[in-house]
């Protein structure tokens, strides 16, 4: 159960729908004369048309990750080791703008976190979803304006012509999000990342563009993946959902196990400081301490200092992955067959009772 | 957009009247010395005459909206010791053109030089460019004009095998005076247009071009470039006045007959009806030079939503 090629190489692999696989990947960013270690090693296979979520605190590495798999990442940052394999290429092995041209747009996709900053302040709406649908779509003059026109109503939009003459400035934030995911589909693309989409909006407008992406993922048979801090978000949308902590995947599942079968104490923790698990009159749990120093390397567990759970072996020897069922591995000691049974907290079992209330809002967003 | 022309243009001009009253006002406040080529020579009664013939005795009312109706018309007043008893308006009408050719094509040949270079700049940071150029713009700041001016002038119009002055029937002796007007020019436009295209090329929406798909070079002329010049487009109209009035130093060197020492020739010899007609005529090129900048900016910026607010949507 607990061999290091099990873990190199993860459960759902072998499935033929895999369209993008991350193998044992790591990225360094030199700062300042010192190395920081962003990514430790992480595999991850993407399945076709799945909603895949990313969750982890700030720092955890989620949006170096995904800038990966876009060539975003910063000058400073390059790929240490490991492969990102897309359809017989490895985006790792991208170094020019020349190379990933050609992943961009067509291949993968990004809506951004903050619409008010994403859109090119001066040019109309209209032309900046033209300029994706000549790159990718090869329309140029009316036919493009007719699928621009499209692709506004699509994403709901209304009174899309003369919209489609205005600029970003004459949207609120909720449209012009809603204007970026128009952009990202005039690309085609396979796989469209999502970063954050809705962490810059107002909750009320939170559930819609969810809702739309959801809408907008079955239509265009979209590879979506989702990267995230709120849990409540992932609960909604994701099929799947990969725990990020220091540069690590923690744990990983689908949306069910992860919820109510967590096994890893960092997974407990994030679940335990939802504030729908909160009881009145006492205070909000919250993760002890800070996350590790990605500068000096991480001996052990990197979640260990903050554990209340930690065994001494976490300080000693990095935890291999632990296969909890063909969906579900997490990286920790605890499943290993000599650790001592630990019950996770009460409020990460109760969970499944309050989502059955629905304190989980918004989840019209899925199905 | 015509709408905000006028109204633009109506605050332009209530600027310049308060600055006219309070020039004028100031100005009747020197000693009437001023007025006069030979006060020394004059006795009272004569100086007192000749003042109520300038209508200078006249309350400080009466006098202002005199000077106001000979403004109107046209006319700056006389020069009383500069060129005495000559229209101002014809002293500044020899000597403009000079000032505003050699003006123009110092900006015009600035402009593209140091929008390139500030690009270049820019578009690696630290690297060659970055450093060459940041050497040049500090030199410019730094340095006194004077020394780099001397240099040009001495080695330039020897390299060049032509006179020291500048003769207006030879156009190769514009080219150094063009050159030394152009140089601090160049380091200007390049620092403002380095910095705004460091801004513009850090921005999410560059990140978004990006990853859809637009080829890197696209990304930099429609999207950085594009952006970058909006602000520098603004400056434009001030720095070709800077340069009028600026140009002091290299006008006498070359013995332009141009406008750049006029200002403080005129202080110095306190001929106060210059100095007036002076003060008015850079106040007006400077609020001009605003009000371009404005109206240009706002042709390049959808953004400056020139009539009324729209609320966004």
């Amino acid at each position: 159960m607990f061999n290091e090629e099990f873990a190199a190489r993860p459960a759902d692999s072998t499935t033929p729908d895999v369209v993008l696989s991350i193998v044992d990947l790591h990225v360094k960013f030199r700062l300042r004369g010192q190395v920081l270690h962003a990514i430790r090693g992480i595999s991850l296979d993407i399945v076709k048309h799945e909603t895949l979520a990313i969750v982890g605190e700030s720092g955890a590495g989620k949006s170096v990750l995904m800038k990966n798999l876009c060539g975003l990442l910063d000058p400073n940052g390059w790929v240490d080791s490991g492969g990102i394999m897309y359809e017989g290429m490895n985006l790792a092995a991208f170094k020019s703008e020349k190379d990933w041209s050609r992943i961009r747009g067509k291949h993968v996709a990004m809506v951004m976190q903050d619409p008010m900053t994403s859109l090119n302040p001066l040019k109309t709406i209209g032309w900046q979803i033209e300029e994706a649908l000549k790159y990718n779509q090869q329309l140029r003059g009316s036919a493009a304006r007719k699928r621009m026109l499209e692709l506004l109503a699509d994403v709901g939009i209304p009174d899309t012509d003369k919209r489609s003459r205005q600029y970003p400035h004459e949207f609120s934030g909720g449209m012009r999000q809603r204007v970026v995911i128009a952009i990202a589909l005039a690309c085609n693309p396979k796989i469209l990342i999502c970063d954050e989409p809705t962490t810059a909006l107002d909750v009320t407008i939170q559930a819609q563009i969810l809702k739309l992406i959801h809408d907008l993922k079955e239509k265009y048979g979209l590879t979506l993946i989702y990267i995230t801090h709120d849990l409540g978000v992932v609960a909604n949308v994701a099929d799947r959902i990969a725990v990020m902590y220091a540069g690590d995947i923690v744990e990983l599942g689908t949306c069910e196990e992860v919820f109510f079968d967590p096994r890893h104490p960092y997974t407990w923790a994030l679940l335990s400081s939802l504030p729908q698990l909160g009881t009145k009159k006492q205070d909000l749990y919250a993760i002890q301490g800070t996350p590790p120093n990605l500068f000096q390397p991480i001996r052990g567990d990197a979640f260990a200092p903050r554990n209340p759970w930690a065994l001494a072996i976490d300080f000693q020897h990095r935890p291999p992955y632990a296969a909890v069922s063909l969906t579900h591995r997490a990286r920790t000691w605890l499943l290993d067959t000599r650790a001592p049974t630990v019950e996770p907290p009460s409020a990460v079992r109760s969970i499944r009772t309050l989502f059955d209330r629905g304190a989980f809002a918004g989840d019209s967003a899925r199905r | 957009m015509a709408l905000y022309i006028v109204k633009r243009l109506g605050r332009a001009l209530i600027s310049l009247c308060l600055i006219i009253i309070v020039v004028f006002v100031l100005l009747r406040q020197m000693p009437v010395e001023g007025y006069f080529a030979a006060f020394d020579k004059m006795t009272p009664i004569q100086v007192e005459n000749g003042l109520r013939k300038l209508g200078l005795l006249d309350p400080l009312p009466v006098q202002l909206i005199n000077f106001f109706g000979q403004l109107v018309r046209g006319n700056l007043g006389i020069s009383t010791r500069y060129r005495q008893n000559y229209p101002i308006m014809r002293i500044i009408a020899q000597k403009a053109p000079f000032s505003l050719r050699f003006g123009l094509i110092a900006v015009g040949v600035s402009i593209p030089i140091g929008l390139a270079l500030g690009v270049l700049m820019a578009r690696r940071k630290g690297g060659a460019w970055d450093r060459m150029g940041t050497v040049y713009i500090v030199f410019m700041q730094a340095v006194p004009s004077a020394i780099y001016y001397l240099f040009l002038q001495l080695y330039g119009t020897q390299a060049l095998n032509i006179s020291l002055l500048y003769n207006p029937d030879k156009w190769q002796t514009m080219i150094l005076p063009v050159i030394s007007l152009s140089m601090p020019s160049v380091a200007y436009f390049a620092m403002w247009m380095r910095r705004y295209t460091v801004d513009e090329a850090n921005k999410e929406y560059i990140k978004l071009a990006r990853v859809k798909g637009v080829p890197a070079m696209a990304v930099w002329f429609r999207h950085v470039f594009r952006n970058a010049v909006v602000p520098i487009v603004q400056l434009i109209p001030n720095s070709l006045l800077l340069t009028l009035a600026g140009s002091i130093y290299v006008e006498s060197l070359y013995s332009i007959p141009g406008m750049g020492g006029l200002m403080v020739d005129v202080i110095k010899r306190q001929d106060n009806t210059m100095v007036q007609a002076l003060v008015i005529i850079f106040a007006v090129l400077t609020i001009v030079g605003l009000l371009l900048g404005d109206m240009a900016m706002a042709l390049v910026d959808p953004r400056i939503s020139l009539t009324k607010k729209s609320e966004a949507r």
